[in-house]
């Protein structure tokens, strides 16, 4: 079995060796600690020693090349021919650099500049001009990254770009060419790795201008020149304790609101409770703020036949406006989610108001009537008796129904404003009150 | 050549525990030239009858302390080939678990109390392990490996301080390579090494490390008189390293020649040597001896094969073994 | 209940502890006859005898060392740091050697060893014999740490210490060695790892260790007397840590001053406040106050020395100030 000979790791923090010379031929007889090749690395050379008897073959590095540690550089083989499959084995060499510029067009390098403080290489993100582009001095012609920062190079001089000596995605060395531009538009353009051997010409533009990945775009949208963003301003920020702002978010309650009532910074968790007994301004805010309307109407037709059937089956007779305040606390409270009790204050065209506590909990015919008290959580007024057939009484203290008749059609507006319904629940109320008057039977059973 | 023993399968173990030595060196070299080993490695290329020789003396249950340079002691302690090319690579059937690596490889289980990375740093467990024995009357001998280099430290004469004054069974082994890191011994050590121990009243040797069978009679004398309540003693046994301070160290012209390595190697080789007496003496044939290196050749190739493809510690073992009862000692 | 002192608790538990298990021995400078200068080994000697209880030349690297080499090899060292800031002299022995042979074996070499020394200032010793060193081993994965803070505590931990498979360090406060405080005449061990609540409050915990478990309970005491409610923990190990009940104290009382001997800077302090604000960051209602000794070297002058160290008048003034919600250091 052939040996491998491999570029040695010989300093301490070493990527490559530089092969100075070779001290065998190919297919010249080897043995066991003969001197195979000389290696320089930065700081020392060396000479390299075969470690086993045969013919050395498959050199796959010339003298002057720059191979990474690890790399298959040549065989010893067990006869002079060797196995041939060394070039397979191990990737192709790298050329010597006198031979690369020969393939390359003349005209003005452009090299990867040095960007930071301590900066080795820099990252080429993409290319910004095509092969064979016409470029201008100012243009951007590809665009690297750093370590801190990306920026936009522009070229430099004006010509026609004839060759990208690195791809998108590669590490360059600062001071390295990775670019040039030919002061004639050029018969053929040169596209390779930085740290690959020349190669023939370059595919088509569209094709590069698809291989270039994707990250150069995104970062293309950023360009490191642009200056970081100032920090927000300091004037409008609360002092409070970690604990004081996490009673407050899951209060939902505004801190600001202590500095605008004039309370003294930092805040800590005992002056939520402060914070709470201060007036809800958005509440004040919402309630003296827009009325909103909505209307639908229902068929009252089923709900008067109901209501006689009920009178001649049942015991005691059932009241119209006990009815209705059990559809509208129902509707309400499965509008508004309410597991608390819900008082609605009913009231007729003529004739004193009263009020019904969770009326859609109770038999309809045990609701007991009370004397209203403060703001009820929804008021219902029956205007059916009425002439009116429309109403708009501006902002109500709390939601109100109201029913008008004309005909067998009944019309129901509701009243609110914003702080005391979500529009959606809104909806959900009017629906829910309208379809029960529509069918009271289904909504009873 | 020190007198000729009598057991031919001691000599005969030597010799294989010195070419298991070089082989095992050869290959870790090989896996560091080929960037297949994690971090570098210090050969003990050269300096196999001090282990071989030492060790070939004990019992499992005598101790050693190890160093940096401490495959050659692994492996004449007994240690096999397996673990300990896991280990070098950093795989969970290492010795240490893929934690120690090169620097701290070691087979506990006969009786080695581990490398050490400082040097010196040994000096106090080894003289610890002789009190163990001292304490508990058990018989174990503890031999303390250490470099010229090492002579430098303070530790070693506050504790042959008290292994003197306790008469302590532990033999302290200068294995004086003649250079300290990359500086001559001579410009870093004054006046005579043997010298300071016996300024303690150790009984101190000097012996030449390269003669298997001269290292293993003295070592085994001392040995013997350490069980019997007669310690301390110190050996400096004269040997020499063939590759640099570290793997690392290729370009060392500055500090030592090419021609004195080459008659090191050519003329002083420890097996080499052997090898010829044993020829000599008619205790093995040529063809023997090649047959011997050509399976211990195999062994090792089979090891590095085992253990590059070996599996590297679970990352959850990151933070395991930072105490006895904790198990993750960060979770 | 008895009351003893805090020496009398330590040399107590060693006591029992080398009647119980004979690999336990203690070794330091002046152990025996002497029984270390503040005389808290006086008597060991006569009963276990000078192989159990040894005097060592002053060499503290190579007294460590050979404890760590014992300790490796099947006996239970009690080294004695006659004082704590000699810990500088066997860091390596320590942090080196002791903390890391566990971890670099792959948790086959362990070192149950105890390192008994001392911490605090004001006893006019100035620079080199007053520090409070405890961080620098805390630092260090591999060892524990144990501070106890009273006569009861020093002996319950130091006889878990002496029963633990991994290095201790214990540090006394040498301010403390004469106090006394109730200890049960049965046999009791104090777990690793687990807080004391020396005194239960609502509005704010004083977290001390060792010598400022007392400054936090006359703070308390004092605060109590102004209508505010101190909670007094004493975290007794350092490493392992209570983590649990520090917290959920911080989030109880929401404000916390952490108190410790150590040097502020990079200090117990500040890893303690680190970890409730990393943890209980959102019940905080103040920032985490660290008070630890001045970060200068310890005078001798009277005057100087006793503003190096946190008093209780000076947490007590903390506290007042977090509990009134004034703001602290905000600019």
């Amino acid at each position: 079995m052939p040996l491998d000979v491999i570029m040695p790791a010989l300093g301490m923090a070493q990527d490559t060796g530089h092969i100075v010379a070779w001290h065998k031929s190919p297919g010249e007889a080897v043995a066991e600690g003969d001197v195979l090749f000389e290696v320089e690395t930065d700081k020392a050379t060396m000479e390299v020693e075969a470690q086993g008897a045969g013919y050395l073959t498959d050199v796959a590095a010339e003298a002057g090349s720059d191979v990474p540690v690890g790399q298959v550089i040549a065989r010893i083989s067990d006869t002079a021919e060797g196995s041939g499959d060394a070039g397979e084995a191990a990737p192709a060499p790298p050329s010597a650099p006198e031979s690369e510029s020969d393939d390359l067009p003349e005209g003005h390098g452009v090299i990867m500049p040095t960007l930071g403080m301590a900066q080795d290489t820099g990252l080429l993100v993409g290319w910004l001009k095509e092969l064979g582009d016409a470029v201008g001095e100012d243009d951007i012609l590809f665009e690297v990254e750093t370590d801190k920062s990306t920026a936009e190079v522009p070229a430099g001089a004006s010509g026609y770009l004839a060759a990208q000596l690195a791809q998108p995605g590669e590490e360059v060395p600062v001071g390295q060419v990775i670019a040039i531009l030919t002061a004639e538009a050029p018969d053929k353009t040169v596209s390779r790795s930085a740290g690959e051997a020349p190669k023939a010409a370059a595919p088509a533009p569209a094709e590069k201008a698809e291989a270039a990945p994707k990250p150069a775009q995104t970062r293309s949208e950023e360009p490191a020149t642009r200056a970081p963003q100032p920090a927000p301003a300091q004037a409008g920020r609360i002092l409070a304790s970690p604990k004081a702002r996490r009673l407050a978010l899951e209060q939902g309650l505004d801190l600001s609101r202590l500095a605008e009532a004039g309370y003294p910074q930092p805040y800590h968790a005992k002056d939520i409770e402060t914070l709470k007994s201060l007036p809800d301004p958005q509440a004040q805010a919402a309630a003296s703020g827009a009325a909103l309307q909505l209307t639908a109407t229902a068929q009252g037709a089923e709900q008067a036949a109901f209501l006689h059937w009920a009178e001649a089956e049942g015991s005691a007779p059932l009241a119209q406006d006990a009815l209705w305040a059990a559809f509208a606390c129902a509707a309400l409270r499965e509008a508004t989610g309410a597991e608390g009790p819900l008082a609605v204050e009913v009231s007729a065209a003529r004739g004193a108001s009263h009020a019904v506590i969770d009326a859609d909990l109770a038999p309809i015919s045990a609701l007991e009537s009370v004397e209203p008290e403060g703001a009820p959580s929804l008021r219902l007024r029956d205007l059916t008796a009425s002439r009116i057939t429309g109403l708009r009484l501006g902002a109500p203290d709390c939601p109100a129904l109201t029913v008008m008749a004309e005909g067998e059609t009944l019309t129901i507006t509701l009243d609110f404003t914003a702080a005391q319904l979500s529009e959606a629940a809104a909806i959900s109320l009017l629906t829910g009150f309208a379809a029960r008057l529509e069918d009271p039977l289904r909504q009873l059973l | 050549m020190a007198k000729p023993k009598t057991n031919t399968e001691d000599y005969l173990r030597m010799y294989r525990q010195m070419v298991r030595i070089r082989t095992f060196e050869d290959n870790a070299n090989q896996l560091y030239l080929s960037a297949k080993m994690p971090g570098l490695t210090h050969m003990y290329s050269g300096e196999e009858a001090v282990a071989v020789g030492i060790c070939e003396a004990l019992t499992p249950d005598d101790k050693i302390t190890s160093t940096h340079r401490g495959h050659g002691h692994c492996v004449a302690k007994g240690a096999a080939f397996k673990e300990m090319f896991c280990e070098l690579l950093g795989k969970e059937e290492g010795y240490c678990r893929g934690k120690g690596g090169s620097m701290h490889i070691a087979d506990q289980s006969n009786g080695n109390l581990g490398a050490n990375a400082i040097v010196g740093g040994s000096m106090g467990i080894a003289t610890g392990s002789a009190f163990t024995a001292k304490l508990l009357g058990k018989q174990d001998v503890t031999v303390c490996f250490f470099g010229d280099g090492a002579t430098a430290q303070g530790l070693w004469y506050e504790v042959m301080n008290m292994a003197a004054l306790w008469k302590l069974p532990v033999i302290y082994a200068c294995e004086n390579n003649g250079y300290s890191e990359y500086t001559r011994t001579d410009e870093i050590a004054a006046g005579s090494i043997t010298a300071r121990a016996e300024a303690f009243g150790i009984e101190a040797h000097q012996v030449d490390g390269q003669d298997v069978l001269a290292v293993n009679e003295l070592t085994q004398k001392l040995v013997e008189r350490c069980r019997k309540g007669e310690g301390p003693f110190f050996m400096e046994l004269m040997t020499y390293r063939y590759h640099g301070h570290h793997v690392g160290d290729i370009n060392r012209e500055y500090y030592r020649s090419k021609d004195e390595e080459q008659d090191w190697k050519q003329n002083r080789d420890p097996i080499i040597r052997f090898r010829a007496w044993l020829v000599e003496q008619g205790i093995a044939s040529e063809d023997e001896i090649e047959a011997m290196n050509a399976e211990i050749k195999t062994d090792a190739a089979d090891a590095v094969a085992y253990a590059e493809a070996a599996p590297y510690p679970d990352v959850s073992e990151v933070d395991m073994h930072v105490f006895t009862d904790i198990k993750h000692a960060t979770a | 209940m008895r009351e003893i002192t805090l020496s009398q608790a330590v040399n107590e538990a060693l006591a029992e502890e080398m009647r119980r298990d004979e690999t336990v021995f203690i070794m330091g400078e002046d152990v025996a006859e002497a029984g270390t200068p503040f005389k808290v080994l006086s008597g060991l000697v006569e009963e276990f005898g000078t192989s159990r209880v040894v005097d060592t030349p002053i060499a503290e690297p190579g007294f460590v060392g050979i404890a760590v080499g014992a300790a490796m090899t099947g006996t239970r060292p009690v080294v004695d740091l006659m004082f704590g800031d000699f810990l500088y002299l066997v860091m390596d022995q320590l942090c080196n050697q002791a903390a890391k042979q566990h971890y670099m074996s792959g948790g086959k070499l362990k070192v149950p060893m105890v390192l008994r020394t001392n911490l605090g200032a004001t006893r006019r010793s100035a620079a080199q014999h007053s520090q409070s060193l405890h961080a620098l081993v805390a630092h260090i994965p591999g060892v524990k740490v144990a501070m106890p803070s009273s006569a009861y505590e020093a002996k319950g931990l130091m006889k878990t210490a002496i029963r633990d498979d991994n290095p201790v360090v214990i540090f006394e406060d040498k301010l403390m060695y004469n106090d006394k405080a109730p200890v049960p005449e049965e046999e009791y061990l104090i777990p690793f790892g687990k807080a004391e609540v020396l005194r239960e409050g609502s509005d704010i915990t004083l977290i001390g260790t060792s010598s400022m478990v007392q400054v936090c309970q006359k703070a308390a005491e004092t605060l109590a007397g102004e209508g505010i409610s101190a909670e007094v923990i004493d975290p007794r190990t350092l490493v392992p840590l209570d983590e649990a009940t520090l917290l959920a104290s911080a989030r109880k009382t929401s404000r916390v001053i952490v108190v410790d001997e150590g040097h502020q800077s990079y200090g117990i302090t500040g890893e303690i406040a680190g970890r409730i604000n990393e943890k209980a960051f959102y019940h905080l209602d103040a920032p985490v106050l660290r008070m630890g000794a001045m970060d200068v070297p310890v005078p001798f002058s009277p005057a100087l020395e006793d503003i190096t160290v946190p008093s209780p008048e000076a947490v007590v003034e903390k506290a007042r100030k977090l509990v009134a919600g004034e703001l602290i250091h905000a600019a």
